[in-house]
């Protein structure tokens, strides 16, 4: 098997002053998924960015066992690490920064702010993985079966998905919320304001309105993969419709799939933060960068540290997600530039 | 963030607001207050346009359903004018004892109280010219007994106005002027002999002066003006304003000169010195943008007062000289929790509750002293009669430890699962969870349940999950028997699909027999002894705690002049003496 020419470009190639003769054949061996690879690496921007990701999950990760342990502490009052006399600011410069509360305290209550980012942060990002997820997995679903099927299976998706984008998410999501939040309570375990069942709805929420954009694009990637030999193959062969899908659709679609999923992450840790803001989300006490983030929005000028850290924060992870997700689309799909 | 029933104000948003009357012996009670009085005739200059910015839709415009404290001030100072009224002072004793206003005098009580009689003063007017009758008062009362269309306002005439009730349902036998049945027990009980106007009550209401100037239950109504339902954002003016145009429940309005009003027939310095020539009601922006604008101190901003308090991460911008337009004072509301006693039956696990509350993180957590002091009663101070209770007094920092020991007396299994329902709020959210730590610690499991709009649908339900609940409320009038028989009377709140005001379900035959004496007490002297032993037997059943009394403070706009606040304007900014440069 030969490696495709639209693969070969010369900077893959190693320099040929320098190569040995054995080098060609190797070149000739390298999997698409390889050569990609490659071109990533020598991407700087996208390696710090996907460093940087490494590091927000690895966070996200250890918060739920550093909490346990008792290294972070999201919740304990400190009250007297605030001054009652000035509406309960944080003592001290910099929003009451300490050796113990690297990040300063929350204004009233001296709650420290690091433990509540980061463990917020594990909220967030099991709320964002999953909604994308969940979107993801129905757009790739839908959208492989509408791009294969055609016809009135095509056109049936393709109304539903225009449906689904036309409505007004965010007003139907804040219009629907107590009842939708109810109705997880009643599924899930927890009560009204615990943090499963307002989780639960806003991932729902997002993967529901969520999903069809992903179905165009896959669909989309589908329309030119279905008219490749090996589909005709398997068709003539009377290969089952699930084994066309997922067994030789599907691995061809990993790339495209990679990329909607590193861009659609960021979107929906922004989407939590604004959610929250609005009041729909995991309420308080327990932390996700969104809630923390509402309750700094005031503190703009009283106390900048406070109402800056959680903002950073997120604007860090989106932009990390979004250059990584950059950087895969230009590593997996080297024709497009930019 | 709080709403307060009685004098209602909603702001889920923001801040609590509300009001009511009373003024407070707190920090600087007599002496310091920024604008005395007196002055404030002698600097304000007549014109000019005020800004008065508020954040929630105000709910009642119609006199008889308007129920919030800011409201009832404002109206009273505008367009509303009522029998008797409070004048403008910030000594308590003048603010909380009526005037003339529309009446000749404070009218005349007979057989201890239980019937008052009022002239109406010769040439006031409505707006459009005609004289205000004695049948004009006698049609706003009975539209109070319209209760399925006159809502969301004040009641207390059902059970006074001598008018049988109906033994099945326990309501009047008189329905309102709509409907129309029992006209004729209505036409008795309350009486015009030209331009005197007699009430007839069952019981003594030794200080119905007091309701007529507190409340505009009272008011008078034009009955061709009256259009049921339709008339709650409807102004028909008889005060030194009138309403320009109509009034947008989410906007607000323009309230402009009244030319049938003659001052000679009220009194412009001590209740409406009217010195604005329009006053503008904005309504719909957020607490935080109001106070942007009052601190930057720009455009129509100059010209601007609020009803919102600051929000506490506003307190380090108010200083230099944005603190010369700030003005702190006690409201004359008190906060409180309620145990549910349908779920925490045992007296002891409610001592336990209530040792381990601790009211100072709650405040510290809500912005501490500018925003709240400390209560020690269900009753504000500023009400006349007022003691610390015993149960409540001495420090409120919560004691685990003492409440641990409660709960292994009680005998309950630790931890004891509670949910606490308030209505959330960024502030207080986190207030509640100031509340949960010495809970937790005292060995409840608490479950924070804050809850949005539908707030007191949701605590009203008999069958809720709540295990103890918020509450706020102020004085109707200057007296407790407008607090504790309202909140915890199980007689007039129990009933099978709500618990009305007595969110807890307390229900104490001792408590009510007590209320029951205080009713019938002909002289106030009575009344108030029987009232203060009743918040004894409150205290020690643990039927509330209390938590703070809100902290009204307020900015305005450099062009505001004789900025005051009042016991009559139930602390809220006195529209009767404010004015602006021109």
């Amino acid at each position: 098997m030969t490696v495709q020419a639209s693969n070969l470009e010369s900077e893959q190639l190693p320099d040929p002053s320098g190569a040995p003769e054995g080098d060609v054949s190797k070149l000739a061996g390298k999997s698409p998924t390889r050569l990609a690879l490659g071109r990533f690496r020598r991407d700087k921007l996208s390696m710090v960015a996907f460093v940087v990701v490494a590091l927000y999950i690895l966070a996200a990760l250890s918060a739920p066992f550093l909490v346990k342990f008792g290294v972070l502490d999201p919740t304990s009052f400190n009250q007297e690490l605030t001054d009652p006399s000035t509406g309960g600011l944080p003592i001290g410069k910099l929003g009451g920064i300490s050796w113990e509360h690297p990040l300063g305290v929350e204004p009233q209550t001296g709650r420290d702010v690091l433990s509540r980012v980061w463990y917020g942060l594990t909220f967030s990002l099991a709320i964002a993985l999953t909604a994308t997820i969940l979107a993801i997995v129905f757009g790739a679903v839908l959208g492989i079966i509408a791009g294969f099927s055609g016809g009135w299976v095509d056109a049936t998706i393709g109304r539903a998905i225009d449906l689904t984008l036309s409505f007004p998410s965010t007003l139907m999501l804040l219009a629907l919320s107590s009842i939708g939040i109810q109705l997880m309570a009643d599924i899930l375990p927890g009560t009204f304001s615990d943090p499963l069942p307002n989780g639960a709805y806003v991932v729902f929420v997002l993967a529901l309105f969520g999903w069809p954009g992903v179905a165009r694009i896959i669909r989309g990637q589908v329309l030119s993969v279905r008219e490749r030999e090996f589909v005709d193959a398997a068709v003539l062969l009377g290969a089952s419709r699930r084994r066309i899908y997922f067994k030789e659709i599907l691995p061809n679609l990993w790339a495209p799939i990679l990329v909607v999923f590193t861009l659609t992450m960021p979107a929906y840790i922004s989407a939590e933060a604004a959610l929250s803001y609005l009041n729909v989300g995991i309420k308080p006490p327990t932390p996700t960068l969104g809630n923390v983030l509402r309750s700094s929005i005031n503190y703009s000028s009283a106390d900048f540290i406070f109402f800056f850290t959680p903002a950073f924060l997120i604007m860090i992870i989106v932009v990390s997600f979004n250059l990584l997700g950059d950087g895969l689309r230009d590593a997996l799909d080297p024709k497009t530039h930019r | 963030m709080f709403k307060y029933r009685k004098r209602v104000l909603a702001a889920s948003a923001a801040i609590a607001l509300a009001a009511g009357l009373a003024a407070c012996g707190g920090d600087d009670g007599g002496e310091s207050s920024d604008n005395p009085t007196g002055d404030a005739a002698a600097t304000g200059e007549a014109g000019g346009t005020l800004n008065y910015l508020i954040y929630a839709p105000i709910e009642h415009v119609d006199p008889q359903r308007i129920y919030v404290g800011r409201d009832i001030t404002n109206f009273s100072r505008t367009v509303y004018r009522q029998l008797v009224t409070f004048p403008i002072s910030t000594d308590p004793e003048v603010s909380n004892t009526p005037v003339p206003d529309l009446a000749t005098d404070t009218g005349t009580s007979e057989q201890g109280g239980k019937v008052w009689s009022f002239t109406v003063k010769d040439g006031v007017k409505w707006e459009d010219g005609q004289p205000i009758t004695c049948e004009d008062f006698k049609y706003g009362a009975s539209r109070v007994f319209a209760t399925d269309v006159i809502t969301g306002g004040p009641n207390y005439l059902l059970s006074y106005l001598d008018i049988p009730t109906d033994e099945k349902t326990g309501l009047p036998a008189y329905n309102g002027p709509y409907k129309g049945d029992g006209q004729e027990l209505f036409d008795k009980a309350i009486t015009c002999d030209g331009n005197t106007i007699t009430y007839n009550f069952k019981k003594p209401w030794p200080d119905f002066p007091l309701a007529v100037a507190g409340l505009h239950m009272m008011d008078p109504y034009r009955q061709d003006k009256d259009q049921g339902d339709k008339s709650n954002f409807q102004i028909f003016s008889n005060g030194p304003y009138k309403l320009e145009g109509t009034w947008s429940k989410n906007k607000g309005a323009t309230l402009v000169r009244n030319e049938n009003y003659d001052p000679a027939t009220d009194d412009p310095d001590n209740i409406r010195r009217a010195l604005p020539e329009s006053i503008v009601f904005n309504i719909g922006q957020t607490t935080e943008t109001i106070y942007d604008q009052l601190i930057a101190d720009s455009g129509d901003a100059q010209t601007a007062v609020t009803g919102q308090r600051v929000p506490p991460a506003y307190y380090n911008q108010i200083e230099g000289a944005v603190a010369d337009r700030s003005s702190l004072q006690a409201s004359p509301y008190v906060d409180y929790l309620v145990p549910n006693f349908r779920n925490m039956t045992d007296p002891k696990v409610r001592e336990a509750l209530k040792v381990a509350t601790n009211a100072e993180a709650w405040i510290n957590a809500g912005g501490g002293e500018k925003a709240y002091a400390p209560a020690e009663s269900i009753v504000n101070p500023a009400v006349v009669g007022y003691q610390d209770n015993p149960a409540f007094s001495g420090p409120q920092e919560g004691d685990p430890e003492a409440a641990k020991a409660l709960l292994e007396e009680a005998g309950v299994q630790t931890p004891f699962p509670i949910t606490f329902t308030y209505p959330s709020s960024e502030t207080a959210d986190k207030q509640a969870a100031a509340l949960k730590e010495t809970w937790d610690a005292a060995g409840f499991d608490v479950t924070l349940d804050g809850l949005g709009d539908t707030y007191y649908d949701v605590i009203q339900k008999p069958n809720k999950e709540s295990d103890v609940i918020w509450g706020g409320w102020g004085a109707d009038w200057p007296s407790a028997i407008t607090v504790t028989p309202p909140l915890f009377d199980s007689r007039i709140n129990l009933t099978q699909n709500s618990d009305g005001q007595d969110y807890g379900a307390y229900k104490s035959d001792e408590f009510n027999s007590l209320v029951d004496q205080a009713q019938e007490a002909g002289t106030l002297e009575d009344q108030t002894a029987a009232l203060q032993e009743a918040d004894i037997v409150l205290g020690q059943d643990v039927a509330y705690i209390p938590l703070e009394i809100a902290q009204f403070y307020f900015l305005y706009g450099s062009k505001v002049t004789g900025f005051t606040t009042t016991p009559a304007s139930s602390m809220y900014p006195d529209l009767g003496a404010i004015g602006v440069e021109s």
